[in-house]
């Protein structure tokens, strides 16, 4: 039996794999399959302060490998949430993540503010690709990386605050300094990808929102290349997602320099995927006398060109 | 709810562009009728395909899916023996209450195969009338368990099986005779829906219409395969419904 835990801005996971936010809901839907508690994190489905209703269906396509998304960040509002779900989601044992998203500057501090003390860590959506307003504008630039994260960090400030970054961008090494420079204590990549699928007997786009943000296994080498780039570039854990699907998928990302890992797409092709990646990475630190998960992180060697 | 593993005893074609696979499961599972498996067809598809239950006798359990794209077409290239991870059962199906004697089905496309499922059911406690429609005499399919219903009503839009007209009017036109269930269900195409939605609430009948839409998980995490409720609120087709008491919803 290796050490999975691994210890995340003064948190403590039992593993380093974590839902990703989106695929997993309000977590209550996979604890009918499985003990969530086994889970290291969870990351809730995106919260803002107000209820939205998200966008018109159809929300989801394929294409090989992948798939794409746009729900528009559909929740119940952080009300509901703190009411409803948080209190039982605590006592399952795994850590509790809120995801959230704003349209504006306000809107971030207002909700980290109202999350902060009451949960184990606060990720920053600043990447949602499937809204029209705020999101996606907040993440694209250093700048505003910077601007937004640092609002957020007055409202969180005795939660350790991540900073999910968006892929979209010209440089996510800037984008994950940025993110460091405003007060962030990790940064979490990548978000999906903007991508469109055709309908051609229609000739329209298949999801309603016309384009949709691109996960699932084939993003994995974009996904790991980035989460290393990012590692390169600043101090603060990294947190990798992107296609992971197995223990050997996380090991990628932690060996790239990620401290933990995120699944999300896998969920729905495997409904008992993160339990499986627990155990598989259990299974493989054994195989290779690693005593601890955490020393992974990082490992990669370059090939000398 | 639990992923089973299926081994297909059968897949074959039951209709043009329709066919019908049965899995014996490695375990027991209790089905309501009404109520779907999310079907992994492996290969580049990640996501499952969300398909009703149409029979469920023992470990045994058949769906029966159409043709659309590449993921149907692998599960139809499938033969007896080999296996798909099936997460089942999901929903909450149809319920016919103690009160409802008379039960009127009405069903079109591929939506008569949760019907099926109601039938087969309730056949021996309600007295079941079915209002099927097809396109045409090549898509007719399942008269077998049909027939077993007190009244079957098979119709095709274009009159090359039955009266040529949809099932909602072939309701219609049995209701205007006097013929009038205490509780309808429903499944078929949007449009349809729509049209015996309008119907029953001019009627004040019961209506319970099960709905499809893309789906993600299955189990109602991802919030993708979402209605419109006639409140302003939005519920999950996979995990609230697929089956929706039909004025709650906005067809």
């Amino acid at each position: 039996m290796a050490n999975l835990s691994v210890n995340l801005c003064g948190v403590t996971f039992k593993n380093p794999v974590i839902a990703a936010s989106g695929t997993y809901g309000f977590e209550r839907e996979f604890n009918e399959l499985y003990d969530i508690g086994k889970i290291g994190g969870v990351s809730t489905k995106g919260l803002t302060n107000e209820p939205r209703l998200g966008n018109p269906v159809p929300r989801i396509a394929e294409s090989r490998g992948v798939i794409l998304n746009a729900v528009g960040l559909q929740n119940p509002g952080v009300e509901h949430f703190i009411q409803h779900d948080l209190e039982w989601l605590k006592s399952t044992g795994t850590v509790v993540i809120a995801n959230v998203a704003g349209k504006t500057l306000e809107d971030y501090e207002k909700i980290c503010a109202r999350l902060n003390g009451l949960v184990d860590m606060i990720e920053l959506n600043i990447s949602c690709p499937n809204v029209k307003s705020g999101g996606m504008a907040f993440g694209i630039k250093p700048e505003t990386v910077e601007e937004v994260t640092r609002v957020a960090k007055k409202g969180a400030k005795d939660t350790p605050l991540i900073v999910k970054l968006s892929p979209n961008v010209e440089s996510i090494a800037e984008n994950a300094k940025a993110a460091e420079r405003g007060g962030a204590d990790a940064v979490s990549l990548i978000n999906t990808l903007t991508g469109m699928a055709i309908d051609i007997e229609r000739r329209k786009p298949i999801i309603a929102n016309n384009t949709g943000g691109v996960s699932g296994a084939g993003v994995k080498p974009i996904a790991v290349r980035m989460t290393y780039e990012a590692a390169q570039a600043v101090k603060i854990p990294v947190i990798g997602m992107g296609g992971i699907t197995c223990a050997e998928d996380a090991i990628e990302f932690l060996m790239a320099g990620a401290t933990a890992v995120q699944v999300g797409t896998a969920n729905f092709t495997d409904p008992y995927a993160m339990p499986k990646i627990i155990d598989g990475l259990n299974a493989w630190c054994d195989k290779h006398n690693v005593a601890n998960v955490s020393e992974l992180t990082g490992v990669l060697q370059l090939n000398q060109r | 709810m639990k992923d089973y593993i299926g081994t297909i005893v059968k897949n074959e074609k039951i209709a043009d562009n329709i066919h019908a696979v049965t899995f014996a499961l490695n375990e027991d599972c209790k089905v309501r009728c009404g109520q779907f498996g999310n079907i992994a067809v492996g290969g580049t598809h990640l996501l499952r395909r969300p398909i009703a239950i149409c029979k469920a006798e023992g470990r045994e359990v058949t769906f029966c899916y159409q043709i659309k794209g590449e993921g149907t077409q692998k599960l139809r290239d499938m033969k007896a023996g080999e296996q798909c991870n099936v997460l089942m059962p999901l929903g909450n199906g149809f319920y016919v209450e103690e009160h409802e004697k008379k039960v009127a089905l009405v069903g079109g496309g591929v939506g008569v195969f949760p019907l099926i499922s109601v039938l087969r059911e309730y056949a021996a406690t309600k007295e079941i009338a079915a209002y099927i429609g097809y396109r045409n005499k090549g898509a007719v399919c399942g008269v077998e368990e049909f027939v077993k219903a007190q009244k079957f009503i098979a119709v095709t839009d274009d009159g090359s099986y039955g009266a040529q007209m949809n099932a909602v009017q072939a309701f219609a036109a049995d209701l205007e005779k006097g013929n009038r269930p205490d509780v309808v269900l429903s499944c078929g195409p949007t449009p349809m829906l729509r049209a015996l939605k309008s119907l029953i609430e001019k009627e004040n009948i019961p209506c319970y219409v099960s709905l499809e839409e893309r789906m993600g998980c299955g189990i109602g995490a991802c919030l993708v395969c979402v209605c419109d409720m006639t409140d302003g609120k939005r519920a999950r087709v996979c995990k609230d419904g697929p089956v929706f008491n039909a004025k709650d919803v906005t067809l």
